[in-house]
């Protein structure tokens, strides 16, 4: 084929070389009354207490909240507390790899499965190595602030060894 | 089922780190496909499934099935749609259209299953952002909980519970990667003896990087047919002869019913094994594409699919029972430890294999001896799902 044109002849279409990190790519979701449902469960956190919902009709504990029972189809629910002290159900590290949106993290970092007694749910074991932990370890939920791209007050909840 | 359906052939783009793209691997999937298949072209396909996992994730598109079509010149007058089901996406692209050529709405099918995962290194943190949302992304998944951590539970829970060693997930991969050495489209190819996995550098703790499958793109493409018209373009082909799946309503940590088993896969198996009339599946199953997304999915699924007792899937790996010339030979493509994991075209990759093994097309020196029974297994997400499909040698 023959190059009939020139680069300096050519218009030129430009795409950003960079974005601001996009709220939607962001893992932690919105936690306010008008984006989501279970808006209290994150006013809870925010507050310290560690909360989820019960089903009023039936009396099933869910993990994570919902506004419909999954086993009776009620939606009569309320927020009850959960124990901040668990077991290490079992555990491995994270060596690197993270998402976007997470790459800043610090690695390694642990991520198990914690037994509160009523509810069993993942989450990273902060202040501890791989190495120190064993199955059935003590661990306590902390709680903390989210700075990410919106102006949004955001809360987390992680755990660590007592 | 009201009629009988068979798999009659198929066939796989190169996996691997591709210089590729995604519309680049549906066409070699599909040209190896009908290839493969004489007496099939695209004029033939009344109906079009396509697997694919995360295409608007990792090549920023979406409805794909009509994509598939135009590429392969294939008209479509009947049912065209893309499944996804994660992990499990080509077996469920195998499963709807095991079930419209059953029920009589098609004759002749296509499955192609594709995934384009290899961006560039400094994009993997984009790949691994779409691999975290598999899992409830705000409970689980912004823990940063992708799928080795989560696999690297079961290991040390099974470990824990039943004192599997980690000389046994090393004898897993090991049989697995050198079973691929043997498969001309696998994406990893060298020969690995069970000494090399253990000293491979550490991913998630107890998982070594061998114990993991890899980020791969590829495609694998079959054709199924109504036994009528499978008579007309082959003698053997693989009859779908039961297929089970089961979810025991769990998906996020705290809905999941167990850490060191998979009772899902358990009765999944059961109620493929029913319909196909298997009662000792460890006398009747000659062959076994089972999900080895990491070494210690195997050592579950031999005790899960009833190959072994619980907990003794160590054990059986390690006198030798999954290998090829063993009791059942247990992913001889490779599987996933070996081939890596396309994740839409994994369970199609596998129904081809156990095609092959019945028509005695296997390369490489890899064929089990006088297979005439088989199945194929995929995980999905954090386990929540089990697929399972049996296939045989002739129909019921």
């Amino acid at each position: 084929m023959t190059d009939t044109s020139t680069d300096d002849e050519r218009e030129q279409v430009s795409v950003p070389s960079e974005i601001e990190f996009p709220r939607l790519l962001d893992f932690y979701d919105l936690q306010t009354a008008d984006q989501t449902q279970i808006h209290e469960f994150y006013d809870n956190l925010r507050a310290g207490q560690f909360t989820t919902t019960r089903c009023t009709e039936c009396d099933a504990i869910h993990f994570p909240p919902r506004i419909v029972c999954p086993e009776c189809t009620g939606d009569a629910l309320e927020y009850v507390d959960l124990p901040h002290d668990g077991e290490l159900f079992a555990f491995s590290a994270v060596r690197g790899g993270l998402p976007l949106g997470l790459r800043e993290h610090e690695v390694p970092y642990v991520v198990g499965v914690v037994d509160l007694g009523p509810v069993q749910l993942s989450g990273r074991i902060d202040d501890a190595a791989y190495s120190d932990l064993e199955i059935g370890d003590p661990v306590s939920l902390k709680i903390v602030d989210i700075d990410g791209p919106t102006d949004d007050d955001r809360v987390f909840y992680r755990f660590e060894p007592q | 089922m009201t009629r009988n359906v068979a798999i009659v052939g198929g066939g796989q783009a190169n996996w691997g780190e591709r210089d590729a793209t995604w519309k680049d691997l549906a066409q070699e999937g599909g040209k190896a496909t009908f290839d493969a298949v004489p007496g099939v072209d695209p004029d033939d396909i009344e109906g079009l499934f396509v697997g694919a996992v995360q295409p608007e994730r990792f090549a920023n598109q979406t409805h794909v099935a009509p994509m598939v079509a135009e590429l392969l010149g294939i008209e479509v007058d009947e049912m065209i749609a893309r499944t996804e089901l994660a992990c499990a996406s080509g077996q469920a692209a195998l499963r709807y259209a095991w079930l419209a050529i059953a029920a009589g709405q098609l004759d002749v099918a296509m499955v192609l299953g594709v995934e384009k995962m290899n961006l560039g290194r400094e994009h993997m943190p984009e790949v691994q952002s779409s691999m975290a949302n598999v899992l409830d992304r705000e409970f689980d998944g912004a823990n940063g909980l992708a799928a080795p951590p989560f696999f690297a539970w079961y290991a040390q829970r099974h470990m824990h519970e039943f004192g599997t060693t980690r000389e046994q997930l090393s004898l897993v991969a090991a049989k697995n990667k050198t079973n691929a050495s043997r498969t001309d489209f696998a994406q990893f190819q060298s020969t690995v003896d069970p000494d090399e996995v253990t000293d491979s550098p550490e991913i998630a703790p107890p998982l070594h990087l061998y114990d993991c499958s890899g980020i791969t793109d590829g495609a694998a493409g079959a054709i199924l047919m109504s036994e009528a018209k499978a008579r007309e373009v082959t003698d053997t082909a693989a009859w779908i002869t039961g297929s089970g799946q089961s979810t025991m309503a769990g998906n996020s940590i705290n809905n999941l019913p167990s850490f060191s088993g998979w009772p899902q896969a358990r009765k999944a198996s059961q109620n493929a094994y029913d319909q196909a009339g298997i009662d000792d599946p460890l006398a009747e199953i000659d062959v076994a594409e089972v999900h080895d997304c990491f070494s210690i999915s195997e050592i579950i699924e031999y005790e899960e699919l009833g190959f072994a007792e619980r907990g003794e899937g160590g054990q059986f790996i390690e006198d030798g029972r999954s290998h090829l010339d063993g009791d059942v030979a247990v992913n001889p493509r490779g599987g996933l430890l070996g081939c890596g994991h396309p994740l839409g075209a994994t369970g199609v990759s596998q129904a081809l294999e156990i095609t092959q093994q019945f028509q005695g097309d296997v390369t490489n020196d890899r064929q089990v001896d006088d297979a005439t029974t088989g199945l194929i297994h995929n995980l999905s997400g954090s386990g929540s799902v089990h697929s399972v499909m049996v296939l045989d040698r002739d129909p019921q």
